[in-house]
């Protein structure tokens, strides 16, 4: 990496001085505090937000911070900042620095019972969270929808494009399928469907997807070299032409009337599962060969690694959480057609993951979060949107090849642990 | 029965022939040497018993069974190890991984465990962590277990890939200039660990090397090999005092 | 039979534009080893310039300062037009792909298609969605030649494409930067050792494939009229594909195997529905790769698009 020198003015030094010792009071909050300070602050919202807001001269809340009309409607920039200030910024930092020594004790002690335990009362927080939240506003629950299906997609295709190392490029392709075998389950096989058959319905795209990954991996990891970046992408273009003849799905026209399954606990949970069970292969040393055979092929083999298998199975894997993830999206969606998997969606979903940072599970969240939040807060930009996310990439490939979170584990417990305080004591 | 036994083994790379008719049996916890110019084909005839190419004409057995046209982690598995010339390390990965990765073979948690998180599993990763470490520990490198093996120095680097090898539990190991770069303290230092490793784990090494001090000290036996054919054999005495050995190859290579 | 023959001269049209297009992707691979991805967009804006520059030099004419004959303008408009474009190659390498040199090649597939979709964008917010028609700079005729009709566009679209591809191959064989390249392509490592020095040769390569394009997105325009930003990923992605089916780094394969994928589609049109063209050409292609890993012309790469 190249390391760069960057010469810091007087001032941006006084500042960064300045954010360091505001951070550094908050050494102590471990992630509960965090937790329970979003959640009285979107709790907060949720009783007083849309009053505040029209008391500041808006019509109701904003939707993501107020980015969504600082261009069209410049002067509530003021409110704006005010809102995101009582609502967010001061609630959660108070909540938190209050409750930091209840926090640690709390994390600590359930971390003692049981880490299921600890890591389930987490989810649990955050799930309220997101629920409050989107709760206010429809809009924002269909953006947190779409960034969460955003993290399985990323993650699923960072374990061929970082993990293995190759550059794959038929993921539009695997969501494709997945999207069209989930709906076919739940549109076209059943009369009468119940929601009981949606875990069925995700599940049969991930198959469909990974029967796919199946015909490219065959021909692909028979050699070596950049090869598979080549056979993939003719998959993708391979999928979206043979879907635009297939009659029985709508053809080019797409397929819509997706029963509404895929609610927010839905969603959540798949994501979840999917980072759960990603996390787990790529930390366990069957997972880590995929390293080995990206870092030296040779060596792996002859440390008794099956490098063949290991591709392959990597490969299907991932290939069956995009199609799982293919599943979620055409049911947030209730739509889907041909043409939305195709050399724009591979753009963004390489995007993503290049972004975030290749090899690290952290990475890959990022990734997904922060280019699908900046997409929806720089919807106000209009096209010129499409001038500066490809900017930001170019620029992060330039100062940071790999991406921003690159190459770190991301290890639950210690996300998880209490915060030893500035003081000292236990 | 010898461990590994190479019979007439012949290769041919296009229309050149690398390997000719190259016979080698090695016995449990016996030290060969494989001495011989560059370019002989020492390290050729590694890849061609690790599997790594397929000899043109031969058999070759380990632990009498024939292992032509097994795949190098098949072989691997079975219990032949080796370390490479040119150092090939994974280079994202840290010393501790690396030692983990050569237990591939031994997991049987297979796909589930990988996914889920078994408890079979943690037990299994474990167990190669306590390898790990004690492995490391043997050869001196514990310090440096959580180290991306990129920033280490040459001679710790050396250090991890023996590690690695030896993780693979093999009852042979071949070791392709396992010396090479190092300065003299770091020689002494090695040679020990090879003397250690021999004698703690019983196991037979077959080892390709240019510093003839190395060869000389440590093997029962040596080869010698120019132009992909084995012009001498026997005790490093009479590999040392063999004419055609002096012309070959002390003749024209530095001795250390 | 004459079904069949007018198929040919359909498909040495379709051949002309992917070629052309292809010998960008390939130069580029055979110098850098990277694959330029912003390349189909590259001659999208080769074919918006041609658009500006014909439309100038019609006006122009027009005005009665200078009259020029339209023939003049065709030519005129592709040889400004490909310098013109060159320079936005060279802009592309410059600041997409030389502070990447180093940096894995991954990384710089990514800024690449980054570059693609800024130059689209670009174009739509310059001139908006509204679609540009290409003027009309050879008064269409057409032939009939043993009940095959063939019009003077094609046949002179066929006859530049072949024009430039011989020139290039010139150029590549006969002088010292031709040379350099394909030193540049035989062992990367070496040359800039050898005194060549390497971002000349990526500048070069980068300008000569995107005049190329330029070229191609003109030839284009005049059989095809309607522009649209998107362009570039309909036909340069194709082209793509055509280069890799050629073998990575091929000259020869580029061209060859861009004339083969115009024969794949057109004939697969004309036997199955023309829904089916893109699944039928881009299966057969697959199918090509699969049993010959490194394309028509390629030579063995271990290469990889590696971290």
């Amino acid at each position: 990496m190249t390391a760069q020198t960057i010469q810091e003015s007087k001032k941006g030094r006084r500042f960064r001085l300045w954010w360091q010792s505001v951070w550094s009071r908050f050494d102590d909050v471990p992630l509960l505090g965090w937790l329970v300070g979003a959640l009285v602050a979107v709790g907060l919202e949720y009783a007083v937000g849309r009053p505040f807001a029209q008391l500041l001269g808006m019509r109701k809340s904003p939707a993501l911070f107020g980015f969504l009309f600082i261009l069209k409607e410049p002067w509530l920039i003021p409110s704006a900042i005010v809102y995101v200030a009582v609502m967010y910024i001061l609630p959660i930092a108070a909540v938190a620095k209050v409750t930091a020594a209840v926090a640690n004790k709390t994390a600590a002690a359930m971390l003692r019972i049981s880490t299921l335990l600890s890591v389930a009362i987490h989810l649990v927080l955050l799930y309220a969270v997101l629920h409050i939240w989107t709760d206010v506003l429809p809009y924002r629950l269909i953006v947190v929808k779409l960034t969460l299906i955003a993290i399985v997609i990323t993650l699923s295709l960072n374990v061929v494009n970082g993990y293995m190392g190759e550059f794959s490029c038929s993921h539009p392709g695997f969501i494709s399928l997945g999207a069209y075998g989930a709906s076919v389950v739940t549109i076209l096989l059943f009369d009468d469907p119940g929601p009981w058959l949606f875990p069925l319905a995700l599940i049969v795209g991930g198959i469909v997807a990974a029967i796919g990954a199946l015909l490219v991996a065959i021909p692909s990891f028979r050699t070596r070299g950049d090869y598979l970046a080549i056979i993939s992408l003719a998959f993708t273009f391979i999928i979206k032409s043979f879907m635009e003849n297939m009659e029985f799905v709508g053809g080019p026209r797409g397929l819509g009337g997706q029963p509404n399954w895929a609610s927010l606990p839905v969603v959540f949970v798949v994501t979840i599962i999917a980072i759960w069970v990603i996390n787990n292969f790529v930390r366990s040393i069957l997972g880590k060969a995929l390293n080995a055979v990206r870092d030296n092929e040779a060596a792996a083999d002859a440390m008794t690694v099956n490098t063949r298998r290991t591709k392959m199975t990597a490969f299907l894997f991932s290939a069956f959480w995009a199609g799982v993830a293919g599943g979620l999206l055409a049911h947030v969606l209730a739509f889907i057609n041909p043409a939305s998997f195709g050399l724009q969606k591979l753009a963004e979903v390489l995007a993503m993951v290049y972004f975030g940072g290749l090899n690290s599970v952290v990475g890959s969240i990022v990734g997904a979060v922060s280019l699908n939040l900046l997409g929806e807060m720089l919807r106000p930009l209009e096209i010129w949107k499409w001038i500066v996310i490809p900017l930001m990439l170019i620029l992060m490939m330039i100062y940071r090849p790999t991406g921003l979170v690159a190459f770190k584990e991301f290890d639950i417990v210690a996300l998880l642990q209490p915060k030893k305080t500035t003081k000292g004591d236990e | 029965m010898p461990l590994l036994e190479v019979k007439h083994m012949t290769h041919f790379f296009g229309g050149l022939r690398a390997v000719h008719d190259f016979n080698l049996s090695i016995e449990k916890g016996e030290i060969r040497g494989l001495i011989g110019p560059n370019g002989a084909g020492k390290t050729t005839i590694f890849n061609l018993i690790t599997g790594v190419y397929t000899p043109t004409e031969g058999e070759i057995l380990f632990q009498g069974q024939p292992i032509v046209g097994l795949q190098p982690h098949e072989i691997a598995s079975r219990g032949l190890s080796r370390t490479f010339q040119n150092l090939r390390l994974w280079r994202h990965m840290s010393v501790v991984e690396h030692i983990k990765m050569a237990r591939y073979s031994k997991l049987t948690y297979g796909l589930v465990g990988a996914f889920f998180d078994t408890p079979e599993r943690r037990r299994q990763e474990e167990e190669s962590d306590e390898i790990a470490h004690r492995l490391m520990k043997e050869l001196g490198i514990s310090h440096l277990a959580d180290q991306i093996v990129t920033n280490l120095p040459y001679g710790a680097q050396r250090r991890v890939e023996m590690a690695r090898a030896l993780a693979t539990e093999p009852d042979l190991l071949f070791l392709d200039e396992p010396t090479a770069g190092m300065n003299p303290e770091e020689l002494v230092e090695m040679m020990d660990i090879f003397r250690q490793v021999h004698e703690e784990f019983g196991m037979a090494i077959f080892l390709i090397e240019h510093r003839l001090r190395v060869v000389m000290e440590l093997c029962e036996r040596i080869q010698t090999l120019v132009f992909g054919e084995v012009i001498a054999e026997g005790t490093p005495d009479e590999i040392q005092n063999n004419p055609k050995v002096i012309e070959a190859y002390l003749g024209e290579e530095d001795i250390h | 039979m004459t079904y069949f023959l007018q198929n040919v001269v359909n498909a040495l049209q379709w051949g002309s534009f992917y070629a052309l297009i292809a010998l960008g992707y390939s130069m580029v691979y055979g110098v850098l080893l990277l694959f330029n991805f912003a390349h189909g967009d590259v001659f999208m804006v080769g074919s918006y310039i041609g658009f500006f520059v014909a439309t100038g030099l019609v006006g122009l004419s027009a005005t009665g300062i200078i009259t020029l004959p339209y023939w003049l303008i065709l030519v005129l408009t592709i040889l400004i037009s490909m310098i013109l474009t060159s320079f936005v190659g060279m802009l592309i390498e410059r600041v997409g792909y030389r502070p990447l040199r180093d940096a894995p090649r991954a990384s710089a597939a990514i800024t690449g298609l980054m570059i693609g979709i800024i130059l689209e964008t670009l174009n739509l917010i310059a001139l908006g969605a509204e679609r540009y028609k290409f003027p009309e700079l050879l008064q269409s005729q057409t032939y009939d030649f043993m009940g095959v009709s063939i019009t003077n566009k094609k046949i002179m679209i066929v006859f530049v494409s072949l024009l430039l591809m011989y020139l290039l191959n010139l150029f590549v064989m006969k002088t010292k930067w031709g040379m350099a390249m394909r030193a540049m392509a035989y062992d990367f490592a070496v040359v800039p050792l050898m005194g060549i020095p390497l971002n000349t040769i990526a500048a070069l390569t980068f300008g000569l494939g995107s005049a190329l394009a330029a070229a191609a997105g003109i030839l284009f325009g005049t059989a095809y009229p309607v522009m649209d930003p998107y362009m570039g990923v309909t036909i340069g992605w194709k082209a793509f594909v055509a280069a890799i089916l050629g073998g990575r780094g091929s000259i020869v394969g580029a061209a060859v195997a861009g004339f083969i994928l115009g024969f794949i589609e057109i004939f697969s049109a004309s036997i199955f529905p023309s829904t089916y063209r893109d699944l039928i050409a881009y299966s057969i292609i697959l199918l090509i790769l699969v049993f010959r890993p490194h394309g028509l012309f390629g030579q063995e790469h271990t290469s990889k698009l590696r971290l």
